[in-house]
Formats: structure tokens, sequence, C-alpha cells
């Protein structure tokens, strides 16, 4: 079945793998071997038959003998070599796939060998593409980090171009990987859609491949550190679709920054983790000196159902006083005030952040600036 | 309407669990409205409501906890912030210091302390808070005690 399917996306694509096309040649060799020895019987049969009405032709018999051995033989091989050469049409067609295979192979090859000589071409494109296209991330990051983040921008683009030749060598290893089933029928797409495309496809499909394999907690993606960064910096107002939206977004930056992340991202994870990991550690320090100063409940006090994560993580109030997301929207619309303090809850400025949160910096400083002005 | 039913259900259960926990406060709900409670509180030590059983009647708006109870005293209670006729309650936190965190077992608390305290210069029952503003602590506390006495003591024989 599987076989079959693939045979019948149109357009045979370089980054099928050679799983793929391994997994193929299995299943032709099967089908052959099926078809061989059906034919084998009704051979043997009309043999039989013309045993029976010609017992004298004694030489034809040793001759039809001979044959049937060195047919014996022959199929034996065929079902080795996977019917190569075909006597009727199911072979003809099961060649043609076999064919196809070879040359998915061949063009496989040529793909990631155009890769390997590409590597610095396309490592040189994406650089620019990513200095031109996802502005928040570098903007933000900048910000955040200051001339440091800057210098270490430029010292990973740099490494990037120079370690081309072991990135090729990491895409051939990947190309061989389990992870490119998983997703085959995706790329398949993606490459029936765009047929300029094919020679980054192998690095497509790596990076697939990658970001399959790495966890996103472990990711050390600059824009999530940010993000991240921003939403520790807000230490509340956590929102399950907004954190989709920023899984998927930084898989997408992920897959649009760079073809060679894993060659780059430790330098910019290195650079750049450094305060943002220092920063993100006092954060969650502080939060948990809070949380443990102030007892965090297992459920909210108002309607008695059970804190999620968000849920305590959300601090609303600086008297510390935790409820759950629903409870705090309701009293929003009712009276607005704390139950914890009674004071009216100030959610301007966590609004006014949830809004500028994928933003840079300035702006979310202004927001507050704004708020404090507000407040005072 | 459901929010406040599910909280009511849960405070019903922290009720049960903890029955023994405060032997001051007896809470029970009505059989067949959630919203409907009575409660029995003892009256505190050292005041002229020790010995007496007061019976409080709870009535739970479907905004609930977002709108604090109505409670108003079914027990005959000589007090300055209760009306002495209708039994309802002056208290801050059942008007506009509620604050949802407040249970129906703290607001029993609450109405214990404000019976050991009273506040006579916000007075629902004038009389009972002009004895306390002219001084007359002897007098407040044996009016107060007669009518524990009278009302709050089970009768005797």
């Amino acid at each position: 079945m599987e076989s079959d399917s693939i045979s019948h996306t149109s357009p045979p694509s370089a980054s099928n793998c050679k799983d793929i096309s391994r997994k193929k040649r299995v299943g032709t060799s099967l089908s052959c071997f099926h078809f061989h020895f059906r034919f084998l019987i009704f051979f043997i049969d009309v043999l039989f038959f013309v045993v029976d009405f010609q017992r004298s032709a004694k030489l034809k018999q040793c001759k039809l003998d001979a044959r049937r051995e060195q047919w014996l033989s022959q199929s034996a091989v065929k079902n080795k070599v996977c019917c190569k050469e075909g006597t009727n049409d199911g072979d003809s067609k099961q060649t043609q796939r076999g064919e196809r295979d070879r040359s998915l192979e061949n063009f496989e090859m040529r793909g990631t060998a155009e890769a390997n000589g590409e590597v610095e071409n396309v490592s040189v494109q994406h650089e620019s593409d990513s200095e031109s296209f996802p502005p928040n991330s570098h903007t933000s990051s900048s910000l955040l980090g200051g001339m440091d983040s800057g210098t270490s921008f430029t010292n990973s683009s740099s490494s990037s171009t120079s370690s081309g030749g072991c990135c090729s060598g990491s895409i051939t290893e990947e190309e061989g990987g389990d992870g490119c089933l998983d997703d085959w029928e995706a790329v398949a797409d993606a490459l029936a859609a765009d047929d300029d495309k094919q020679e980054l496809d192998p690095n497509e499909n790596n990076k697939e491949n990658l970001c399959l394999g790495s966890t996103p907690g472990l990711e050390p993606n600059p824009q999530l550190g940010s993000n991240g960064e921003g939403s520790d910096l807000k230490n509340s107002e956590p929102e399950c679709p907004r954190m989709v939206q920023r899984a998927t977004g930084t898989c997408r930056a992920w897959r649009a920054d760079d073809t060679f992340r894993p060659q780059t991202l430790p330098n910019l994870s290195k650079q750049r983790s450094f305060p943002a990991t220092d920063r993100r550690f006092g954060q969650g320090g502080v939060s948990w000196m809070r949380n443990s100063a102030f007892s965090v409940p297992s459920s909210c006090p108002i309607c008695y159902e059970d804190l999620d994560f968000t849920d305590s993580s959300f601090l609303p109030c600086l008297c510390g006083f935790r409820l759950c997301l629903f409870c705090h929207k309701r009293i929003l619309e009712e009276d607005g005030r704390c139950p914890g303090c009674r004071k009216p809850y100030e959610n301007d400025p966590v609004e006014a952040e949830a809004s500028v949160q994928g933003g840079s910096l300035t702006t979310r400083l202004l927001a507050r600036s704004c708020s404090m002005i507000a407040r005072s | 309407m459901q929010a406040s039913r599910a909280r009511l259900f849960k405070e019903y259960k922290e009720v049960q669990r903890e029955k023994t926990a405060d032997p001051d406060i007896q809470l029970v709900c009505d059989d067949s409205n959630i919203f409907k409670w009575t409660a029995l509180i003892k009256g505190p030590s050292e005041t002229p409501y020790e010995g007496g059983v007061f019976q409080l009647a709870f009535a739970v708006p479907e905004q609930y906890p977002l709108q604090p109870p109505q409670v108003r005293f079914l027990t005959k209670i000589f007090h300055p912030n209760v009306h002495f006729k209708t039994g309802e309650i002056c208290l801050d936190i059942l008007k506009n210091a509620w604050s949802p965190a407040w249970t129906l077992q703290s607001v029993c608390r609450a109405i214990i302390a404000l019976m050991a305290h009273p506040e006579p210069d916000s007075p629902l029952n004038c009389d009972s808070g002009n004895l306390l503003r002219s001084g007359d602590m002897r007098g407040f506390q044996s009016m107060a005690r007669m009518y524990t006495r009278l009302a709050a003591m089970p009768k005797k024989g």
C-alpha cells in the first residue's frame, strides 16, 4: 500500500529519502516474488500437460526441463534483483517503479551533492533572509542584550558561513534518519507546490527532522528566549492561545530563519542565553520566592477549582492574592477589586503589555511608563 | 449561576469535612436549595451572649461569591448592629467590604466577632446603641443577657 501511494504522488521528489526508496524496493520485490510464484505454478501445469500429450518427444522434455531449470534460476535471480527486466505488463510497470526508485536515489544523491556544494551560498542567502525577515526577534534581542547581542549576531553569522562543510555532513546523516518518514507527505506536498526549490529540499527535510527531534523546551531559540523573557517580565497574563501561537511562531522562525540552525544555534544561544537565562533564573527565583512567601494555593479561593499551571503563575495584584483567570475575569466584569486587598485591579498595564508582547522592549517600557503615569 | 452552585457545593463539602474544626459554628444547607443555608452559632464567651445559640439565615445570591450573601438573625438578639425586629445585620463585609474570598463559614466567624465587639456608632438597634454610647455598660449587658436567655437558650424544664 505504502509503495503504491508513494508512486502515485506525482512528481518524484528529491526529498524522498533512502528509507522510502528502500521500503518501496521491499514492496516491489514482494509483489514481484508473488507474481513470479504464480507464473511458475502455471508454467509447471503447462509443462505437465505437454508431458502427458507428447510422451514420445523426450528430447523436447529434456529441453523443457532444462528451460524450467533455467527459468527457475532466472526467476530466483529476478526476485533478488527486484525485477529489473520485465516480461509482461505488470513487470514493466514494476520496472518503471524500480527505475524511478533508482532515479530517485540518483536524484536524491545529486540533491545532497548540490546541497553540499551550495552550502555556503544557501547559508549566505539565509543570512540575508534572516537579517531582513524577522525584524522582531532581532530588534528585541538587540535591545535586550544591548551591544553584546549585536556583536554576537555578527559572530554567529560568520561562524555559520565558515562551518558549512560540517553542516553538509550532518545533513547527509540526517537524510537516512527515521524522522523524515514522519512527515514525508508534507514534504512531498511542499515539493509538488514548487519544483524550483528542489535543491533546498534536503535541507528542508533536514530542518523538519530537527524541528521534530528537538524538544521545544530545550530549543534555544532566540525568539523564544526573548518572548519568554517578556512573559517573565510581565510575570502574569498567561494565555493558552498565545502560548500556542508563540510555539508555532518559533517553529516558523526556525524554519525560515536559517537552514543551518544546528551549527549557528549553539553560538547564538551561547551568546544570547547567558543574559536571558540569568534573567530568567532570577525571575524564576523571585517568583518562586514569592510563591513560597504567599504559599500558592492549590485551588482558586473564589471558585475552589484547582489552579493549573497558568493560573498558579498568574499574579494579578501586588498584594499576592492569587485566583484563577476565570474568576479574575468575572471580577473585572463586576467590581474589579482584588478579593485579597479590596483594591481595584490595575488591569491596564497588564493588558498594554499583552498587546505589545510581540513587540520590542521600548514599546513595552513605554506602555509601562504610561501606566505608571496613569497610576500616579 | 453554575459557578455559584459549584462554589457552594465545594463549600458544603468543606463544611462536612471540617465539621469539628470550629465548634462554635454549625453550618447546614437546606435540603432542597443549595442557595438557602442556616447556621447555628454560639454566643462568644465573656459577653452577654454567652451560653446562647443563635440561628442565622443565609440567602445566597446567584452572583455569589461576587455578591455577598444576605444574612440575618432568626434568633432575637439585643445588639446595636442587629435590627431587633428583622434580624438584619449591619456589617461592612456583608455590604461594600465584601470580598469573594470570604466564605459562609468566615461570614459566621465575622458575625461572632461582631457580637463580641459591637459598633455603637452605626446602630441598627438604636436603644442598644444609645446604651453603649452613653456608657451604660451595665444596662446594655443586662438587656442583652436577658434577651439571650429569653430567645437563645433552650427552655429549661
